[in-house]
Order: C-alpha cells, then sequence, then structure tokens
C-alpha cells in the first residue's frame, strides 16, 4: 500500500492500482464510462475522468494514471468540474435522453453521472440527431444508435476478449457507429456479454427488452449448470420469472464473462413445453396424475426389479441428486448398476490418480501458465468460458498455447503449435510425446500411430518442456472415452510426470468432463465401480453401455433416467432404443425429451437449475452451492425429496427431510470433502484440493507405466474415418428457448476440400453418411483445415443422429450423395 | 413572420447508421478459403504485401487498395477476398473502409477525380472549379468525382487529383479538357501537372 | 540564400541514385557508421534540430528516449503530411528521395533500430512511387538493407501508404494505420519511445527531420548551427500559400521576419489587397493578423505571439474574405477529421461546425459566440490527441480576434433571414469594403 492525497485527505492505496480503483479506497468517486480492467489495458477515450495532479500541467485521465506515493490528486476543483461537466454536456449532445422508455434507466451509468457531475443543464440548441430505433444487431441484440456514447466497450470486447472480431466501430469521427460487415448479424457464442458491458441504453437484450424496471425485480445468485464451466449467475427474477442472467463475477471460475447459452437459456424455465406435472403412461399415452400415484407406480416398478434396476445420471445432476440415487439403488435396490458417463469406464486406480491434488489445476491457472497443451477438447464447446481465459492467457500473460485435437479448434490462430491428430488418437498421440519427452519409446512408430510425424510430436514436446515449469494439460472426457480410454490416461499421467506437474501450484491437468457436474457425480459415487469418495465397491454394477446391454436382453429391468437422455448423448442409439422398449422407464427431465415421449413409463418434473438447491462439483474441484432463485412451478418437487420419497416407499428410508440434510449425508460419505458447509461453499465456493481432507483422497496408481503397444488402425479402403463433436448449442435448452433457437445445432458432415473433390461433394449441398446400413442426412460443409481422411458430424442434434453410427469403437464411414 | 426552422430532421445521411442486420445471413467470420475464390493475382499481390511487415496485418491498407483497384470498389466481396487472403475478418477490414477517406464502399466510377476544397484551394476558387466540373462531367459512371480534404498541393492551388496525378492551378475552364483527356486516356492536362513544377526561385529574405 | 534541403532541388535526376550521388549524396551515412551511435546521438542533441512535424521537440533527444536493450526497434518516417497548408515533404520526397532515405538510414541507426517504414500519405501516389524506386536503387547500392555498406548492421526500409486519413499524421493514429489498424491515436503514455510499433521502442520522424540529419552528420554541429537562431537551429521549407501572389515551398533560415517571407518571397496578397489574418504553422495553429507581420518566424517567437510555428506552414487570408467562411472551413475540416475515439473532439467538432453554420443561416445570436467560445475551451487540453485542439485553438482566436465581425455578420444576417431592415454594410467592423461575395445567400432556404 502507498500513500497519496486526494481533495485534501490522505488515503492508502495497493500500489499498482489506477486511479480511478485506488480513489475507492478513499471513497472518493471518479467517474469513468470507457474503463474497464476486465477489457484490458485503459483507453482512455470517454474523457469523463480527468482529474488535476499536482506536478502535472493537464488534467490527467484517472483511469490510466498509476497512483504513486506523495501523489496529490484533486477530483472537485473548479477546473476538473467544468472538464467533467463538459464531457457530460458533449456526450448528451445526440443522447436522446428517451430514460422513460429506457430499458437500462435506473441502472445506467448515463444516468448516474449525468446526475452527479453534469451540469444539470445543456447549452445544445441545435437539432438533435434521430434515427430509426432499435434497430436487429443480432437476434439476441437490439441496438439503439442514438443512445450510444462510443465508449469502445462493446467492440473493444469482440475484438480482445472473445476475439471474434465481427463487430467494429465504421464510420470515423462524429458519424461513427458501432455495426458489422455488410449487414450480417452479430452471432457469436459470447455476444450477450456486450449487453452487460454497456454503459447506456444502446445495446439491449432482445429477450428482456420492456420486461421490467429495475426496482421491480431481485436478483438471486447461484451457479449455470448447462455446461462444465458453472459460471456464476445472477437471475433477475420478477413475479418468479427468470427475466434475465447476468455474470456474478467470479474470477477463479468465469472471470465476469457468460456465454450466450448461459445467458440466455433461461428461458426455456418458463417454456410451455415445461414438464410441472407427474405423469404415468396409461394405454400408450402420458397422463396426468397425482404425485401419489406416480410414486407409487415409480416405487413398485423399482421394488419389483430389486437386484435388475439401473439408474443414468446426466450432467445437470447435482451432487445431492446423484448421491441420494446412488443409495437408492444401492442400498435401496442392492443393484450397483449406475452410471453418470456415456463412454467405457475407466479404471478407478486411473481416475483417482487423475485426480490426485497435486495434479489438479485450476481456472486461473490456465491464465498465468508458462504453456498449456489443449487435448482432445474443444473448450468453447466443452465449457465455453475457458475459451476466453486461454485467450486472455495468450493475449496478456504470454502464455504458450499448443492444441492437438482431430477437428480444427477455434484457438489455433491463437496457439503457437496446433497438430491435427486421427479422431481417438489422443492416447497415441501422449504415448508419442511421452517418448519424446524420454520414455525410451520407438518415437517414429507411437507418432505414425497417431498420424503425425515426429516432428509435430518433437516441438510438441519442446514446448512443453521448454515453457517453464507452469503447465496445464487441459484434456476433454473424450481423450479417455473409447476402448483405448485407459491407454490414454496411462499415457497422460506419464506425460504429467516427466513434466513434473506434480509439484509446482500453477501446473497440473485439468479434464473437461462430458456432463455439468460431471466431476461431482463421479466423486459422489454415480459410478459402476466406485462409491462416494471414489472409493471401490464391493460389487461393481454395469457401465451405462452394459446397461443398455442388460436391458435389452432382460436381464435388467428397470432404468431411472435423472435428467439422462440416453437417445441423445449415448453412443449405440439402436440398442439404446431396444433397451428403452423392453425397461420400465422412471425419467425424472423438464421437457419432453425424445427418450420421455417414447419410453417414459414413469415421468417426474424435474427443477430447473433456478429452483434447485444443492452443490456441483466444478472440473477444478470448486464445490459451488446452487441456491434457488424462483420457486417451483406447477407440481414440481425437488429431486432429493422425491428419490428420498421412493426410498421410503420401498422401504429404506434415506434420513433426507431437508435439501442441506442431503448435503450434509454428502459430505459425510466423501472423505475429501468432509466437514464442509454449504456456509463455508457460500457464494465463492471452495476448492476441496485447498482443504486438509484432501488427503483422504485415495491415491490410485499413479505409474509411471509401460505402455502397451497400440492396435493398429484399420485400413481405410477409401472410406473416411468418422471424428464427432459437441457443439455449445447441442442443447435442449437452446431448442426451447424462443431467443436460442436458431442457433440449435442441426447435422452437418465437415469434409476437407480433397475428400469433397474426390467423392464429388459441393459444399451446402446433402450427404448421407453411412456406416453398416445405418445412416445419417447432413449438410455439407467444406473447411479448408480440416485434415483429409476424415468426417466430422455433430453429436447430440435434435434430428439425424450421429449415435446411430457409433458404438463407442472408431468407425469408418461412407459419405455419398443421396 | 415565422421562419421554418428544420429542428428535428429523422434519419441520418452516414450510410449504415439506421440499417439493422439482416437476420438471415450468417455471421461473418474469417472466410474460409475452400469456399472463396480469389483471383490468383490479387492474392499474390496481397500475399506479397504481407510479406513486407512484421505482422500481416499492416498489409491491410495497401491490400485493400489493391482490391478496391481490382474490383472498382471496395465491394462485399472483394473485403472477403481480403479477409480471406489476410486471414482476419470482414468486419476488421470493414472497420478501415469505412475509416479511410480514399476507400470506396459503395460503386464508383474507376477515374478518381479528387477536387481539393481545403483553406487555400476554396480562397483561389476551388468551390467554381467543383461546380465547373460537375457540370463537365455529369453523371459520367467511369468518373467518381469529389471535393476532397487538403491534397498538400497548395503551391498550385485551386487543384485537384486525378487518379493520382496532381494538377493546378486550374480554372473552372480546364474542367472540360479534364474529362476529354480521361474518357480519351490521355495524360491528364499535361501542361499543369504537378511533376513539372520547380520550385520557385529562392530569394534571400534579408 | 542558404539552402541545406532544397540544394540542387530542381537538378534534372536528382531523384537518382546516380545524380544524389554525384552531388556528394550518401557520405553522411559512412561517415556516421563510423561514429558510435552515442556519437551520432550527441551530434544530433547538440545540433539543435527541433522536430519538423508540428511540435517541435529535440530530435536528438526523442531518439535518445529509445531503450538501449536488444529488444526489436523501429524507424518510422512520418510523412503522412496532410495538414491543411502543408506540402514541403511532398516536395522533399518528389525532388530528392535519397535526402531522406540517408537521413532514416543515419537515425535507425543512432536509434538502433533495424527495420524503417515510410508512412506516406495515400494520395501522394507519384511520390510514394519514387520513393519506391529510391528505396529500390539504395538497397541496391547497400545504402538499405541486409548489412549496410558491408557494415554489421541491417536496416530494412518499407514505403507504406497510407489510405486518407489526416489523423494517421499523429504519431500514436499513425502506428495504428501503420499496424493495419484504423488510425485511432493511443493512450500516452507509453509513447512510442518505450512501446511504438508491435509494441516495440519507436522513433517517428517527420520527413523534413530526417532530411537534415544527412547534413547535420556532413556539417557538424558547428556548422549546423550557424543557421538558424538560438532555440531554432536550421533552416525551414516553408510552404506559403493562400491569397499570395507567388504560393511555394522557401526554404528560409530560422529566424527569418515574417513580413520577409509572405511579402518578400511569396509576393504577399494580390495588388490593392492587406493580408487581414494568417496562420503561421499550417490550419492548426492560432491565426495572427496583419500586426504580427514583423515577428521573427521560429519556434519561440511563434509561441511568444500565442500561436505556433507548427509544420511551418504559412496560409494567407486577404480582406476580400470573412472570417467566418475560414472558420467553418477549419471547424469542417477537422469534423470530418476527428477520429471519434475521445468524446471532447468527436462532440465537439461536431457541434462547433453546427453553431458556424447556425451563424451563417442567421439563426444565431451574439451568446451563442460565448457559447461557441466556450466549447473551444472545454476542447483545448482535454482530448485524447491533439487534433480537438487543432481545431479549438484557430477557431477560439478568430472569436477572439474578429468577434466584432462575426457579430456584425450575426446581426446583418439575422435581419436578412427575418426579412426586416439590413444593417449597412459599412457597420461590418473588419471586413468595411468588402465585396459582397464572401456572405452567401440565406435567403433561399427562408420562404
Amino acid at each position: 500500500m502507498i500513500t497519496l492525497t486526494i481533495d485534501g485527505r490522505e488515503i492508502q492505496a495497493p500500489e499498482n492500482a489506477m486511479l480511478v480503483d485506488g480513489a475507492k479506497y478513499g471513497d472518493v468517486e471518479i467517474p469513468y464510462f470507457c474503463y474497464e480492467p476486465k477489457l484490458g489495458a485503459p483507453v482512455g477515450a470517454c474523457r469523463m475522468c480527468l482529474v488535476e495532479v499536482e506536478g502535472i500541467p493537464k488534467l490527467q485521465t484517472a483511469c490510466s494514471t498509476g497512483v504513486k506515493d506523495g501523489m496529490v490528486v484533486h477530483t472537485q476543483t473548479a477546473r476538473v468540474r467544468d472538464a467533467q461537466e463538459g464531457v457530460v454536456e458533449f456526450l448528451l449532445i445526440n443522447h436522446p435522453l428517451d430514460c422513460p422508455v429506457c430499458d437500462k434507466g435506473g441502472e445506467c451509468p448515463l444516468q448516474d453521472i449525468t446526475f452527479g457531475w453534469g451540469a444539470g443543464t445543456s447549452r445544445f440548441i441545435e437539432p438533435k440527431r434521430h434515427f430509426v430505433k432499435p434497430l436487429e444487431l443480432s437476434p439476441l441484440i437490439a441496438i439503439d444508435r442514438e443512445r450510444c456514447i462510443v465508449c469502445y466497450r462493446c467492440v473493444r470486447f469482440s475484438q480482445e476478449i472473445s476475439e471474434d472480431y465481427q463487430l467494429v466501430l465504421l464510420e470515423r469521427g462524429a458519424n461513427s457507429f458501432v455495426g458489422t460487415f455488410d449487414g450480417h448479424p452479430y452471432v457469436a457464442p459470447f455476444s450477450g456479454n456486450i449487453i452487460e458491458l454497456c454503459p447506456v441504453g444502446a445495446l439491449t437484450s432482445r429477450a428482456y427488452r420492456f420486461r421490467a424496471r429495475p426496482w421491480e425485480v431481485e436478483g438471486g445468485g447461484s451457479i449455470c449448470t448447462l455446461c462444465p464451466a458453472q459460471c456464476n449467475v445472477e437471475f433477475t427474477v420478477r413475479d418468479e420469472r427468470v427475466l434475465r442472467v447476468l455474470a456474478r463475477d467470479h474470477e477463479d471460475v468465469d472471470d465476469g464473462w457468460l456465454c450466450d447459452k448461459g445467458r440466455f437459456a433461461y428461458q426455456a424455465i418458463h417454456v410451455d413445453e415445461r414438464i410441472v406435472e407427474p405423469m404415468v403412461r396409461e394405454g400408450g399415452e402420458l397422463r396426468a396424475v397425482g404425485w401419489d400415484r406416480a410414486l407409487e407406480t415409480a416405487a413398485s416398478a423399482l421394488a419389483g426389479a430389486a437386484g435388475k434396476a439401473a439408474g443414468l445420471a446426466g450432467g445437470e445432476t447435482t451432487n445431492e441428486e446423484g448421491f441420494l440415487l446412488g443409495r437408492l439403488l444401492r442400498e435401496g435396490l442392492r443393484s450397483p448398476h449406475l452410471d453418470s458417463r456415456a463412454g467405457t469406464p475407466l479404471p478407478l486406480a486411473l481416475r483417482q490418480a487423475l485426480a490426485a491434488p497435486a495434479l489438479a489445476a485450476t481456472v486461473p491457472d490456465l491464465e498465468f501458465a508458462h504453456a498449456v497443451l489443449v487435448l482432445d477438447c474443444e473448450p468453447v464447446d466443452d465449457a465455453p468460458i475457458l475459451d476466453l481465459r486461454l485467450r486472455k492467457g495468450v493475449r496478456r500473460n504470454g502464455m504458450r498455447l499448443a492444441i492437438a485435437t482431430g477437428r480444427p479448434s477455434t484457438l489455433d490462430s491463437n496457439a503457437e503449435h496446433s497438430v491435427r491428430i486421427a479422431p481417438g488418437a489422443g492416447g497415441a498421440l501422449l504415448a508419442a510425446l511421452d517418448a519424446a519427452l524420454g520414455s525410451g519409446g520407438d518415437l517414429g512408430a507411437l507418432a505414425a500411430a497417431a498420424g503425425l510425424a515426429v516432428d509435430e510430436v518433437r516441438t510438441l514436446a519442446t514446448l512443453l518442456s521448454e515453457a517453464g515449469e507452469d503447465v496445464v494439460i487441459l484434456w476433454g472426457e473424450r481423450l479417455t472415452d473409447g476402448p483405448g480410454g485407459a491407454h490414454a490416461a496411462r499415457a497422460l499421467l506419464n506425460v504429467a510426470r516427466r513434466l513434473g506437474l506434480h509439484g509446482p501450484q500453477g501446473a497440473g491437468l485439468l479434464g473437461i468432463p462430458a456432463g455439468a457436474n460431471g466431476r461431482g457425480l463421479a466423486e459422489v459415487g454415480v459410478l459402476p465401480d466406485a462409491g462416494p469418495g471414489l472409493q471401490a465397491v464391493e460389487t461393481a454394477g454395469r457401465p451405462a453401455a452394459g446397461i443398455a446391454a442388460g436391458l435389452a436382453d432382460g436381464e435388467l429391468s428397470t432404468l431411472y433416467l435423472l435428467h439422462a437422455d440416453p437417445l441423445r448423448t449415448h453412443p449405440d442409439r439402436t440398442l439404446w432404443e431396444r433397451a428403452l422398449e423392453q425397461a420400465t422407464v422412471i425419467a425424472h427431465e423438464s421437457t419432453m425429451t425424445e427418450t420421455v415421449r417414447r419410453y417414459a413409463t414413469v415421468v417426474f418434473p424435474a427443477e430447473s437449475y433456478a429452483e434447485k438447491e444443492g452443490t456441483v462439483t466444478h472440473p477444478d474441484g470448486r464445490l459451488q452451492r446452487l441456491r434457488p432463485a424462483i420457486g417451483n412451478p406447477g407440481q414440481v418437487r425437488s429431486e432429493w425429496r422425491v428419490l428420498a420419497e421412493l426410498a421410503e416407499r420401498i422401504g429404506h428410508g434415506l434420513g433426507v427431510l431437508t435439501g442441506e440434510m442431503a448435503t450434509g449425508q454428502v459430505v459425510e460419505a466423501v472423505p475429501f470433502y468432509a466437514r464442509l458447509t454449504l456456509e463455508d461453499i457460500g457464494g465463492r465456493g471452495v476448492r476441496w484440493q485447498e482443504r486438509v481432507a484432501a488427503s483422504a483422497m485415495p491415491e490410485g496408481a499413479p505409474g509411471p507405466f509401460d505402455l502397451e503397444p497400440l492396435p493398429a488402425a484399420p485400413a481405410a479402403n477409401g472410406a473416411l474415418r468418422l471424428g464427432t463433436f459437441r457443439s455449445i448449442w447441442a442443447a435442449k435448452e437452446v431448442e426451447i428457448s424462443p431467443s436460442l433457437k436458431f442457433l440449435a445445432a442441426r447435422q452437418r458432415a465437415e469434409l476437407s476440400p480433397t475428400d469433397a473433390e474426390r467423392l464429388g461433394v459441393e459444399h451446402g449441398e446433402p450427404v448421407e453418411v453411412v456406416h453398416d446400413g445405418a445412416s445419417v442426412h447432413a449438410i455439407a460443409a467444406v473447411r479448408a483445415n480440416l485434415p483429409a481422411g476424415t468426417v466430422f458430424l455433430e453429436e447430440a442434434t435434435a434430428t439425424e443422429p450421429v449415435n446411430i453410427l457409433t458404438d463407442g469403437e472408431q468407425r469408418l464411414v461412407q459419405v455419398r450423395r443421396p | 413572420m415565422t421562419r421554418d426552422v428544420v429542428r428535428f430532421e429523422h434519419g441520418s445521411r452516414v450510410p449504415g447508421w439506421d440499417d439493422a442486420v439482416d437476420l438471415t445471413k450468417d455471421p461473418a467470420q474469417i472466410p474460409d478459403p475452400a469456399t472463396t475464390p480469389v483471383p490468383p493475382e490479387l492474392r499474390a499481390q496481397i500475399e506479397e504485401y504481407m510479406s513486407r511487415y512484421p505482422d500481416r496485418r499492416s498489409a491491410a491498407l495497401p491490400a485493400l487498395r489493391a482490391a478496391q483497384n481490382h474490383h472498382t470498389y471496395c465491394s462485399p466481396e472483394a473485403v472477403d477476398q481480403v479477409a480471406c487472403v489476410m486471414r482476419v475478418t470482414p468486419a476488421y477490414l470493414a472497420a478501415l473502409t469505412t475509416f479511410y477517406d480514399m476507400l470506396e464502399t459503395e460503386p464508383k466510377g474507376t477515374h478518381a477525380v479528387y477536387v481539393c476544397t481545403n483553406i487555400s484551394c476554396s480562397l483561389n476558387g476551388a468551390e467554381e472549379l467543383y461546380e465547373a466540373f460537375q457540370e463537365a462531367i455529369g453523371e459520367d459512371p467511369d468518373i467518381n468525382l469529389r471535393t476532397f480534404e487538403c491534397l498538400g498541393a497548395c503551391d498550385i492551388a485551386p487543384m485537384a487529383s486525378v487518379d493520382g496525378t496532381y494538377i493546378g492551378p486550374l480554372a473552372p475552364g480546364d474542367a472540360v479538357t479534364v474529362r476529354d483527356d480521361i474518357k480519351a486516356d490521355r495524360p491528364v492536362l499535361d501542361a499543369k501537372q504537378l511533376r513539372h513544377r520547380k520550385v520557385v526561385p529562392q530569394g534571400d529574405p534579408s | 540564400m542558404t539552402a541545406l534541403l532544397f540544394e540542387n532541388i530542381d537538378e534534372e535526376g536528382l531523384n537518382t541514385l546516380e545524380v544524389y550521388e554525384r552531388r556528394g549524396g550518401y557520405r553522411s551515412l559512412p561517415k556516421a557508421l563510423a561514429m558510435t551511435r552515442d556519437e551520432v546521438l550527441d551530434t544530433l542533441v547538440e545540433s539543435g534540430l527541433r522536430g519538423r512535424g508540428g511540435a517541435g521537440f529535440s530530435m536528438g533527444k526523442k531518439a535518445s528516449f529509445l531503450p538501449k536493450t536488444d529488444m526489436e526497434k523501429y524507424l518510422v518516417c512520418n510523412a503522412d503530411e496532410s495538414e491543411p497548408g502543408a506540402f514541403k515533404d511532398r516536395e522533399l520526397m518528389q525532388k530528392n528521395p535519397h535526402q531522406l532515405i540517408e537521413g532514416i538510414m543515419i537515425g535507425a541507426y543512432a536509434a538502433g533500430a533495424n527495420r524503417a517504414f515510410i508512412f506516406i500519405r495515400g494520395e501522394y501516389d507519384f511520390q510514394a512511387d519514387i520513393l519506391e524506386a529510391a528505396v529500390a536503387e539504395a538497397y541496391e547500392a547497400g545504402y538499405a538493407g541486409e548489412r549496410i555498406l558491408d557494415s554489421e548492421h541491417t536496416i530494412t526500409l518499407v514505403v507504406h501508404r497510407g489510405a486518407g486519413a489526416y489523423i494517421c499524421g499523429e504519431e500514436t493514429a499513425l502506428l495504428d494505420g501503420l499496424e493495419g489498424k484504423r488510425g485511432s491515436p493511443r493512450l500516452k503514455p507509453p509513447f512510442p519511445a518505450n512501446q511504438g510499433l508491435y509494441q516495440g521502442p519507436t522513433l517517428i520522424n517527420n520527413v523534413e527531420t530526417l532530411c537534415n540529419v544527412p547534413h547535420i552528420i556532413r556539417l557538424g554541429v558547428e556548422g549546423f548551427t550557424k543557421h538558424g537562431v538560438e532555440g531554432s537551429r536550421g533552416t525551414k521549407v516553408v510552404s506559403v500559400s493562400g491569397n499570395v501572389q507567388r504560393p511555394g515551398n522557401y526554404e528560409v533560415e530560422l529566424g527569418t521576419p515574417s513580413r520577409n517571407i509572405i511579402y518578400g518571397l511569396a509576393g504577399g496578397p494580390p495588388e490593392g489587397r492587406e493580408v487581414k489574418f494568417w496562420f503561421p504553422g499550417g490550419s492548426s495553429a492560432p491565426i495572427l493578423t496583419g500586426d504580427d507581420l514583423d515577428l521573427p518566424y521560429d519556434f519561440d517567437s511563434m509561441a511568444k505571439a500565442g500561436s505556433m510555428l507548427g509544420s511551418g506552414s504559412i496560409i494567407v487570408i486577404d480582406d476580400s474574405n470573412a472570417v467566418l467562411d475560414v472558420a467553418l472551413k477549419v471547424a469542417k475540416f477537422y469534423r470530418h477529421e476527428s477520429c471519434g475515439k475521445c468524446t471532447p473532439c468527436r462532440e465537439g467538432t461536431n457541434w462547433t461546425v453546427k453553431m458556424l453554420e447556425r451563424i451563417e443561416r442567421g439563426e444565431a445570436t451574439p451568446m451563442d459566440l460565448e457559447i461557441m467560445a466556450g466549447v473551444q475551451e472545454r476542447i483545448i487540453g482535454n482530448c485524447l490527441c491533439v487534433l480537438g485542439d487543432s481545431m479549438a485553438m484557430p477557431i477560439g482566436s478568430m472569436i477572439k480576434k474578429f468577434r466584432d465581425e462575426f457579430e456584425a455578420h450575426i446581426e446583418r444576417a439575422r435581419a436578412e433571414a427575418d426579412g426586416g431592415p439590413v444593417p449597412e454594410p459599412s457597420a461590418l467592423v473588419g471586413v468595411a469594403g468588402a465585396e459582397p461575395g464572401p456572405y452567401p445567400s440565406t435567403a433561399d432556404a427562408e420562404d
């Protein structure tokens, strides 16, 4: 802390603060519009923060002047007041002052600053400019150019934070305006942030426009559980309806940004399609029934299936819900068959080793590391907000980025080194990397198995080993999903060991699970072979694929789906259709998914994430707390309560009467969560690795391993390898939110120009992707940077599902014109 | 007696201010080379420009001017092509085409006639000269006639720049000759070209 | 008569390497390379050479601000000459490009820069072609490029053409323009000497400044400082235009009386006309009047008179013109050229134009003059760069020095617009005897 004098009073401020921030330590407010530290270096454009600094003849912008010891600053002199009044007067020249009909009214910095620092009158008597307004900037955002004060915040966001560079200033001088190229809409994964950044009412949410005034709403802080990034959000609530989602800045999680899915998918909470009553299938039709009837039907189905029941938990399931589902099945029904993952299970010892606290990297580590390897994941799709964090690391901190993915990454242009591996060859790449880092393996053969040249692997190895001690590997669940998952995990542990990632604070692994609470569900025991705390269970159950097979051939009879939709997310759709056909299906769902519509016997209406109470665990181990922002609509009941009642009815009470009791049971059962309370977790969360109890995490098998040779890839023979990816927009919430609907993922087949030419396929024309009699229709998308030999299809689309072609093994497919 | 003072005029003269986006279009990302054909000579030129600088984006202005020469103006297609070769978004370039005076965003004649109307030229009759040009050129689609801020040739005021060739001092009567020279593809008003002008004989001010 | 930069200026072929060398060119470069960097820097500092682009800062000091680290450094020659009234750099580049190239090479050597750029305004295509040809010759002859003149120094040089934006003459906007962005000024600090082009330390100098460098090396400090006066060393190429009989570029000793330049060299206003007012340093300099003609033309004298030497461009306005017309021209120019980044400049230039237009239309009262003067005061010193000041200072000075004429115009135009009795022209102070020309008809717009 240093000491400076502001307006005659000595104040203490942190050394590196800018004057605007430093002044706050002395309760002095200096007004500003363009300054926003999250957007990078100050630009000094709005000139609102001019102050007098003794010893400097000209007024200085407080946003760009650092505090210095002994500095003497005046913010209230006649000269400063005149400059401030001048800037307000200038800004209001062309501002329409239509506050009574402006959405921003009541929460508008321009209003506040005009009131606080303006002269109260204007000498401007020329005609104001008037334009057509509001105009669409995108389906999500309206722009009112009359209100814009050209503060540059939105365009800086587009250019320097999300780096989509679609939003720019056009024209110059007094004609400058915010716009896009040639009337293209500003559609990008993070576009909605500009609404929150706008200090006036120029950029407004089309979904929120005129829905409420700031004094009519209340804010409810919670967590977005639409993806593993688990951003901290604040729900704007009016009359028990969520009307808006704002970022609740948490620099260790989201850095204050939200993706558009997180910002706009709240609409899915209040759609007509929402299931709000329990239903039971009668005569082939689902009919609304009372809770008692639905619970009784489900309980008797479950009781009759003791030992033959199974459960799947979807990604949005909370720790408490997953834990209680585990108890219901394992204790109540003596059925160990439950899973929260879609892929091949990973041996427990490896899973434990990968979760070792010493190996755990945090979200901020991505920003401050010397180097990051993005392995087999696409951050913008798999955990969108991390994409921004990586960009920030490269841009601001000189972090060196390496990418190893099958499909071209949107981060390629920020990366120092990108390699394209064959789909499913993440493990092969790691084995080659292990060799290049000195394992003694045959680098040539291993690189070839990954579809890479030796030099590409060597460059990658050099980058990672020489960047510095803080290296983070950000890997996607895809890496360990397939039949080679165990090999890949061993190779990953080997590479981590060779790079020394166990030691330094800022180094480690960060795995992105497929489900939003994938990490939490694994840790509370929603795995076939592990109970709470990743501890081995006496009798291992069947994993997801095994459950499907068991149901299909009658070895299992009843399936409990907790927010899970296997037809959409699990491989081998044909098998799942047979399984669901055979089984008694109890589904806990909020909307009418295909699985529910076609196969559910009993449907329990599920809470939305804005209604939930409980905890989730972030991929970096941070336990975060969900708090209900609104009451439950219709007859919706909390999932924990339903599970507890079901257990009661089958004669195995769980002893859970409140949500907090459920949390209590979870922390008691998971040794490394021990003694955590909801209060500890609070609004900012707690990383369990940072607590003493972390030592209770079993060590597992940390290696090093001798890696067994990989089976040779099947010969292509003119076929293409099938790669898949799940887009950020492939989600049911996107499909049913009126304003996001337009983004819903549609099936397309991405082809390299070489393959397209060979197959005679043109960009934009319909094609058919075929394997073993099954086919998916898609629109061809020819992309120049796609590696030849692979066709990519989208996962989890509403129609033309790719999982009809897959069963977890690598696939060779034919692409042809229908 | 009341005066009709236009106080609140609606609409704007700035192109784009009143325009919404077209929601049926896709977002404008960096154009994919697989689906964006670029004339080979234009590509080669842009790539040569990019090679001159440590950062390829420095080539944006020369590249846009090359594209403008190729397409007669910075059309959306031209911008797309430059964006594709330079690996930037078209919006990055649109921010430039609308900022810099010499880049045209609407279809224009291929021959540029800039008439300087800044102070020194104006003091020497630039307005009359511009009117004479307007009359001589009329609606000729091949000629892009416009007023321009100071072109840096106040010594030959009033002056004009015809496709980069400076001519002056001009009399209103020269406008017709200039037009005819342009149409006949001749050197424009050769006698009044700046390149012939000597630095005025230096005299000792003392 | 001295001619440093303009020596042999009209000689046929001076733009070629052959003639330039024949006339003694490219002798300073090897001399400089034989000196240490610090020796060259010291020579530049001691020569007292001040920047010729507008700010008038010591060129040697500016070069010595660059950190002496081995990070990549740059030299950028500012050839974006766009100030109304300025055309000296055009002449220097067109007639004697090698003089500039030699200056750049010496400057880059002194600053430790390995890459140099000439940012030339896009309108100067003809001059840019000449420069590019000269640069190619210099590369060929080993004066530029890898290991110049077999030394261990590599200095590349690229001619970069702008595309029409006055603001790119501002040094940080120029850097943005060179980086392929909109030419918007950057916040200072950091100054370009620490963080300039591509974030590297950068020395930015005007064309004329760099053209002086070979002469300083050739003449030595003692030889060079014989020219000019204390505080303003060397000669100055002055562009004189407007209402003068012989507009053109004149190389004069700094400190020459202004009257000798305007009347002696440029021939003064046409027969029968008087100098009403003049811009001593381009359109962004506060105006001076006929009373100021005997001031010595140098940096400090102009500053003392409340104006500035700026780029050394004199625009003369004679008594047949109304100050309002010139004010409107100036304000419209700066409105057009404002980049729009900072509030006072973006809104202030626009507002000023609107007020002046209202005065012209006859819809103003003398109170509007107060407001206009107040607006200028709120612009000056409060902007991100000097463009806003460049309008506010001359407009402010015009209101101050010709308030009577503005007021007379306001009364007259209002009376005309209202259809009432029009005051006699004799009531127009300052334009007594003016021809009816300067007042645009405002009556057309009304009923």
